[in-house]
């Protein structure tokens, strides 16, 4: 009976702190919706005073390596908040990965997102375009005359339509240890042959040739992206689609071949499969990797107080050489304008919103922080801009290097997962690719096992 | 208080609250899980097309789904095989110290009031390479270096110990109180007649505390059964999907793909079997296992 009474009495503190809480959401509830609706201030005498507007801006610039941009975007909040009376942001950085896949489809499916949202362009915004959650960007693209100064607004635009836009662009790339490259007597590669070399004697040396961590599928993929696209031309991914190529094409399983050659020779750190993304850095900042595949935004890293800051003027970039016997150019580069900016769709409903969002494009994307954020932060602008004033910008070693690697290559390429169905993408990132490194699988059986749910993917689609 | 509650309107009044919350926290999000389990819905449309039980035979006939479920199944087996002996175990010798009680109940415990984020990170570096403890300690055997987490072959089984670890000390204070629990004359008349502590163990506590190690053995099923945190943070499911469990699955081939219907489907999944394991425990097992009077 006593414990009876007590869990009576635990029940009941249960209930009544349960009641409490919920008390409390609905409150807070209470409050923004009061702050936001346009009614409250009517009493106030101050003809001056405005009532204020609170927006929310969700951005992903959190962590030390991104400090730098997150600098950029708080100016930019300050300006749009000067150039609009009473308007206040409030930021609310996530991480980007967290963002994409956890919290803005929660927050789209409520119907609740953020004002202002780090989006991704393909596949996620078509997807969110379709149901009508985002903002149509095209008439303020019109009013500020900036719809023709991006360099592809593509994986953004859905029927015609402009719903997001890409705040940078990034290439991928080797980056290496320039010093190590000196004192070894290495030269930047022109030819496979002489990337297999170098890569031979960095091992033979006892050093890790490659840095290498591939918990995250996506992080070998770079690479082996890279890699197939030498061998069977680099507007293959795009076919797979539409059934024009396949993945099992002797072309396409002579990457998957090349990637894993070297994984057998030991070119990569061993153990990369255990290894977060994080690590990949490190093993290059470190000294203990000479070669780093990676994107540009990586060249940030190297700069002072960053975790890279004892390699600032030893690292160097340079593109993968060409194969012989690869299709297509031979200089093409993986590049992305997939991420950027997305706003809610509610945004149209109040015209001062409206008007906070015309100024955050304007403030935003325009030609100063394009070029601010390539030099201060190494993300290759987004928006077309003269190579004269480009080059008259920049003052750092290696961010001309990889500048001079993206004008010399003639054409690009997007990564392939803004190319293929979502499923094909999990099929390689999270299993095939792996398998290959893990030595469970032959490049043969990769292509055909990636062939068979692209056409799954492909049937489905129709 | 037995007056009030032969008023039912009273009655009603008074569990009204409880039932409003366990509508909205527990039979809405079942309901509609399983509602969109029969639909093709990307998570964000208004409009979910209805597929009839397209999701649930694609699941079911996915070969990964079924590598996953087994390692479910390979949670199961370690957490009922080797971590409930192991809980009964320590549970009766920290019951049995006469010294320092409390501070081997703290210690024991401290692990599963740490967030599991935590302990990916930390186990993360007794598993490293080349600098964790555990290869540190391989060496000086001569052994090479293991990559317990890149090698398919240890990556599961590194799993479960972390896992392990992480819950034993939260069971063993159940099963503790337990035993504590038991009144003393039973066991002080058993040592009286010449039973030794083994004897005493095997013939006395275990039996009185049976009805809660049924309860850790449930508890451990269905925590094996939802198991997704430390996966996540320890492998993300890797190398090439070897440590996938049921819910990571989900996650990774519905979720992240905008294929909410599939998801809901496989969380239904996951709900059945959980269901259907847990009543054949009770009604297998659990029910003979008989009241405990005193």
């Amino acid at each position: 009976m006593k414990m009876k009474r007590s869990l009576m009495l635990l029940l009941s503190l249960c209930f009544a702190s349960s009641l409490a809480l919920t008390g409390c959401g609905s409150d807070t509830n209470k409050t923004t919706e009061g702050s936001d609706s346009p009614k409250t201030d009517t009493k106030t005498d101050d003809p001056k005073s405005v009532e204020p507007l609170e927006m929310t801006l969700r951005h992903t610039q959190v962590g030390a390596d991104k400090q730098k941009r997150f600098a950029i975007l708080q100016d930019v909040v300050k300006k749009v908040e000067e150039e609009n009376a009473g308007l206040k942001f409030k930021l609310d950085g996530v991480e980007s990965d967290v963002n994409r896949k956890e919290k803005l489809r929660g927050e789209m499916a409520a119907g609740n997102p953020p004002d202002i949202f780090d989006l991704f362009g393909s596949p996620d915004s078509k997807v969110y375009a379709k149901e009508g959650k985002l903002l149509d960007l095209t008439p303020i693209l019109d009013e500020l005359g900036i719809k023709d100064k991006f360099s592809s607004l593509e994986p953004f635009t859905y029927e015609g339509k402009i719903y997001g836009l890409p705040i940078g662009g990034s290439g991928e790339g080797f980056f290496y240890n320039k010093e190590y490259f000196e004192k070894k007597g290495l030269k930047v590669p022109t030819t496979m042959a002489e990337l297999d070399q170098i890569l031979a004697t960095i091992k033979s040396d006892g050093k890790v040739p490659m840095a290498g961590a591939s918990k995250a599928g996506w992080v070998p993929l770079m690479l082996a992206n890279q890699l197939w696209s030498r061998y069977a031309g680099s507007d293959v991914t795009s076919k797979f689609v539409k059934g024009e190529a396949k993945w099992s094409d002797p072309a396409v399983v002579k990457g998957f071949a090349k990637y894993k050659e070297w994984v057998d020779k030991g070119y990569f750190k061993k153990g990369e499969l255990g290894f977060e993304y994080a690590e990949y850095t490190t093993q290059f900042t470190s000294g203990e990797a000479v070669l780093l595949y990676d994107g540009t935004w990586k060249s940030s890293v190297f700069k002072a107080g960053e975790s890279g800051e004892k390699l600032i003027g030893k690292v160097g970039f340079f593109n993968l050489p060409p194969v012989d016997g690869g299709a297509g150019d031979q200089t093409s580069l993986m590049r992305d304008v997939n991420n950027g900016y997305g706003f809610s769709a509610t945004v149209a409903e109040d015209p001062r919103k409206l008007a906070a969002v015309k100024s955050f494009i304007k403030d935003l994307f325009n030609e100063e922080m394009q070029i601010r954020g390539l030099v201060d932060d190494g993300v290759l602008p987004a928006m077309k801009i003269d190579a004269s004033v480009l080059s008259s910008k920049i003052t750092d070693d290696l961010m001309k290097e990889i500048v001079n690697v993206l004008n010399e290559s003639k054409t690009s390429f997007p990564a392939f997962d803004s190319l293929v169905q979502a499923d094909v993408t999990t099929e390689i990132s999270n299993i095939q690719i792996q398998k290959l490194i893990g030595n469970q699988t032959t490049p043969e059986k990769m292509g055909e096992a990636l062939q068979k749910v692209q056409e799954e993917a492909n049937s489905a689609s129709e | 208080m037995n007056k009030a509650l032969k008023n039912p309107m009273l009655y009603i009044v008074l569990i009204l609250p409880c039932l409003i919350l366990f509508g909205m926290f527990f039979l809405y999000p079942i309901f509609s899980a399983i509602r969109y389990s029969f639909t093709s819905w990307n998570g964000v449309s208004a409009t979910p097309k209805f597929i009839g039980l397209d999701n649930f035979t694609k699941a079911l006939t996915e070969e990964r789904f079924w590598l996953a479920a087994r390692n479910n199944g390979f949670f199961i087996l370690f957490s009922v095989g080797i971590q409930v002996p192991l809980i009964i175990f320590f549970s009766l010798l920290i019951a049995n110290v006469k010294k320092l009680k409390g501070l081997y109940k703290t210690a024991v415990f401290l692990p599963s009031i740490m967030s599991t984020a935590v302990i990916g990170i930390l186990w993360g570096f007794i598993y490293e390479p080349n600098i964790g403890l555990l290869n540190s300690i391989l060496k000086v055997f001569g052994i090479e270096p293991l990559y317990w987490l890149a090698d398919e072959k240890y990556a599961m089984i590194s799993i479960l110990l972390t896992n392990a670890w992480q819950w034993t000390g939260f069971y063993i204070v159940m099963v503790l109180a337990a035993i504590l629990s038991i009144p003393r004359e039973l066991d002080e008349a058993a040592a009286i007649d010449g039973a030794s502590g083994m004897q005493r163990a095997f013939s006395i506590t275990l039996p009185l505390i049976k009805p809660i190690i049924s309860v850790v053995i449930m508890l451990s099923i269905a925590g094996a059964m939802k198991a997704a945190d430390i996966v996540i943070v320890m492998t993300k499911g890797g190398p090439a999907g070897s440590t996938d469990v049921m819910a990571t699955y989900m996650i990774k081939y519905a979720i992240t793909n905008f294929k909410y219907g599939y998801g809901n489907a496989i969380a239904v999944l996951i709900f059945i079997f959980t269901l259907i394991l847990t009543a054949l425990y009770q009604l297998l097992v659990a029910r003979r296992s008989e009241r405990i009077e005193y």
